[in-house]
């Protein structure tokens, strides 16, 4: 009877298996999807939101555009989408394919919007070495600098916070570098969280502003820690600067253990229970006792025959 | 309900009703033979308790998933047992019902074994009993087990009183008349008849203390059985987290100790030849009652099963198909039909609650109670919220070890032990009370 049971998923598991590698190699993407244009530009601030997408949406199954480093499934892995062999296909066929979704690659087109397909398309098209166009329609020309800086100011009371890029030309004058992304962080419990305001990229003067929320709790003091970093680590590699700055809201931690709850101690037990249990407990035995004391009349009551 | 047949107005004299029941007391080798036999039984499952206390928890078959095993199923089951005192003496007796006066000592002595035995079963299911001083020393009135402790002795308590205080006058009569008895059984007949004369004063005194004590057990009683099913029903676990558990505990134990009651009426009845008092009407009411208790019972199941399992939301849904076709189904439907079902149908017929019958099928009754707590412990710890993953094989199944087995046996030679010492050294049906209800004059001498 095992023996039957153990046959047959045996053979189910063949039977799915050969189903999905029959699936997996055929898209079947129409030829009028082939043809569909990716509509924006693809210039820095594209295709480093694209990266940031990518990252979240992609890198844990695709890895590293370029790099091979996917996770490996069975019975297909994913692609190397930053390869050349895979992009010789047309921005349509690449979008047709993120929308649809084939086997273990799941779709997408519900989860992201259609911008945030065509970045990502931009970030990958960065890596296709046959394409010029990335590097054309480039916007960031910052002279070439050394000594990369970045700077912090905060402003206690408008709780504003200013990074500041800069960088030593040749001529040995500090420039600031603008049309850089930049990541405003705060420490919290578990991670990160990002303060940062949409488009925070560097302006021509190397600045970039944000504002520190006005709700967002500190410890006793309004201390916390914040971190400002260059999004992406291609151009100045990973600079960041951490600081700690009393800008949260000044908060007195609560440990839940000393309220009085159910699941305090026994000392910070609920005063109803507490009012429950011993007076229910006094109540009853008192009862008890009263009658037990009772029993001592009982001898007593022996002499009087009436 | 009050009526009793007219058969039953035989030439009884207070001398023939004193000589009966006092008889076994002091002339019966069977029962002897039977001490000998539990002791026995209670010193070769000791051993297997002390094993457990050598080498602790580890011996039985309980891992870090199934925590509660056989033991806390026992233990529900004994709390379940010990409340027929409560419904037989306390509830009835206080609605004047008056079939239950000849059994009513009986049930009293089954309350007090099975609640003290209890208590002990919970001591047995912990590696470190030695620690257990620290529920009271840093007990939190939050915690259910520290209301369960509380509720167990305080009904212990109450009971004994309860078994003793009506045995007074019983009391009285044995001081007087078992002069065969050893120096230390006529030492304690004397201290705890308390000079009971049965004056008019002594006994309308005594008899309001026994009132008082039969409305204290009603809560307590209520109180024990519920406090036990909120050890289950305070946690968020499936099969656990329902809001009924408290009357379906109560409703349970009604079953479990109306069905231990008949059987223990059946034994004494056969045994102590006390055909003249535990007569065809008990059996025949107490058929009726288990009855109406059986009915109350099912009604709670059927709220309990049919409501999730009309619902069969995430969770529930495992648990309930292990239990109603999986891997529990045998137990489970076993204890509802054996347990519930059939034994309605059946003692609808009054020829089925004659004794013999009535006895044999509270065997199953009783057999199905215990079940049914092994069904309610046992399942829900193995489906846990999170999935079992990564962790030895014994951590997924669970099966008593021979040590559990012989320690549950433990635990009943224990409670049988009890109620055999009792009833040899005690008067299993009322004297006095017998008499007066016959309207038979009571004459204690001085
Ligand atoms: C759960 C893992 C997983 C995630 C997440 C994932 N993919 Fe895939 N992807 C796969 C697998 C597996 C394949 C190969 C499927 C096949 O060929 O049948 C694949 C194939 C593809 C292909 C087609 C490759 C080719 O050879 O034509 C594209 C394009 C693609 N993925 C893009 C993306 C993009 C863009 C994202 C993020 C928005 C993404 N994938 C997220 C698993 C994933």
């Amino acid at each position: 009877m095992k023996n039957i049971y153990q046959l047959l998923t045996c053979l189910i598991l063949i039977l799915s298996l050969s189903n999905f590698t029959v699936q997996a190699e055929d898209w079947g993407v129409p030829s009028s999807a082939k043809k569909k244009h990716n509509p924006y530009d693809a210039n820095v601030k594209n295709i480093s939101s694209g990266k940031k997408i990518f990252n979240i949406n992609c890198k844990t199954c695709h890895g590293d555009p370029g790099k091979g480093n996917m996770i490996h499934l069975v019975p297909i892995s994913p692609t190397d989408i930053g390869s050349q062999d895979f992009l010789v296909q047309t921005d349509g066929e690449i979008y047709y394919k993120i929308n649809k979704g084939n086997g273990a690659m799941p779709t997408f087109e519900k989860t992201l919007n259609d911008e945030h397909k065509w970045m990502v398309i931009t970030y990958l098209r960065s890596f296709d070495k046959s394409n010029r166009r990335s590097e054309k329609l480039a916007e960031v020309k910052n002279p070439e600098v050394t000594d990369v800086k970045l700077d912090l100011e905060i402003q206690d009371s408008s709780k504003y916070i200013l990074a500041h890029l800069t960088g030593m030309t040749k001529k040995g004058k500090r420039v600031g570098l603008h049309g850089i992304e930049m990541s405003f962080l705060v420490k919290r419990n578990f991670g990160y969280l990002d303060i940062s305001r949409e488009d925070a990229y560097t302006d021509d003067n190397g600045k970039v502003e944000t504002v520190f929320p006005y709700d967002l709790p500190g410890d006793r003091e309004g201390h916390v820690d914040l971190l400002v970093k260059l999004t992406d680590d291609a151009f100045y590699g990973n600079l960041e600067k951490s600081q700690i700055v009393s800008l949260g809201v000044p908060t007195i931690p609560v440990n839940p253990l000393d309220e009085r709850a159910m699941w305090g101690t026994r000392a910070n037990a609920p005063i109803w229970i507490m009012v429950s249990y011993i007076g229910g407990v006094f109540v009853i035995w008192g009862v008890i006792f009263f009658v037990l004391f009772q029993m001592i009349k009982i001898p007593r009551l022996a002499q009087n025959k009436e | 309900m009050n009526d009793l047949p007219k058969q039953e107005e035989t030439t009884l004299s207070f001398e023939k009703i004193k000589k009966d029941i006092l008889h076994p007391l002091q002339n019966h080798k069977g029962l002897e033979l039977w001490i000998v036999f539990l002791v026995t039984v209670i010193a070769v499952c000791g051993w297997a308790y002390i094993v457990q206390l050598r080498d602790g928890l580890g011996v039985t078959g309980m891992r870090d998933y199934v925590s509660w095993g056989l033991y806390i199923a026992n233990f529900v089951f004994f709390v379940a047992v010990s409340l027929v005192g409560m419904l037989i003496s306390s509830i009835l007796g206080l609605l004047r019902i008056d079939w239950i006066t000849p059994i009513s000592r009986i049930s009293e002595m089954i309350a007090v074994a099975f609640v003290a035995v209890s208590g002990l079963v919970i001591i047995m299911d912990m590696g470190r009993p030695d620690r257990v001083a620290n529920v009271i020393i840093h007990g939190r009135f939050q915690s259910p087990i520290l209301w369960d402790i509380t509720v167990v002795t305080t009904y212990l308590m109450i009971s004994l009183l309860l078994l003793i205080l009506p045995m007074i006058p019983d009391l009285a009569i044995c001081k007087n008349e078992l002069k065969k008895a050893s120096p230390i059984m006529k030492k304690i007949y004397n201290v705890l008849s308390l000079g009971y004369i049965n004056t008019p004063s002594q006994h309308k005194h005594l008899h309001r203390m026994i009132k008082t004590l039969m409305v204290l057990i009603v809560p307590v009683g209520l109180a024990i059985h519920t406090v036990t099913s909120w050890l289950f029903a305070a946690t968020l676990r499936n099969g656990w987290d329902t809001t009924i558990f408290g009357p379906y505990f109560v409703a349970g134990a009604f079953v479990a100790g109306a069905a231990a009651l008949v059987m223990a009426m059946y034994f004494f009845r056969i045994n102590y030849k006390l055909q003249d008092y535990i007569t065809d009407v008990q059996f025949d009411y107490m058929g009726k009652l288990m009855v109406a208790v059986c009915l109350v019972y099912l009604y709670f199941n059927l709220n309990e099963f049919l409501v999730p399992g009309y619902k069969m939301k995430t969770g529930d849904d495992v648990h309930l198909k292990e239990l109603f076709t999986g891997h529990w189904a045998v137990l489970f439907w076993c204890s509802q039909l054996l347990g519930n079902v059939i034994p309605i149908i059946l003692l609808l017929m009054k020829k089925f609650r004659k004794p013999l019958p009535l006895m044999l099928i509270s065997i199953f009754v009783l057999a199905s109670a215990w079940i049914k707590r092994y069904v309610i412990v046992i399942p829900t710890l193995l489906h846990p919220h999170l999935p079992i993953q990564n962790v030895p094989e014994n951590f997924v199944h669970y099966f008593p070890t021979g040590i559990e087995i012989a320690v549950t046996v433990l635990s009943f030679a224990l409670a049988l032990l009890i109620i055999t010492v009792l009833a040899k050294i005690f008067p299993v049906v009322p004297i006095c009370e017998i008499a007066e209800q016959r309207g038979i004059e009571v004459k204690i001498e001085d």
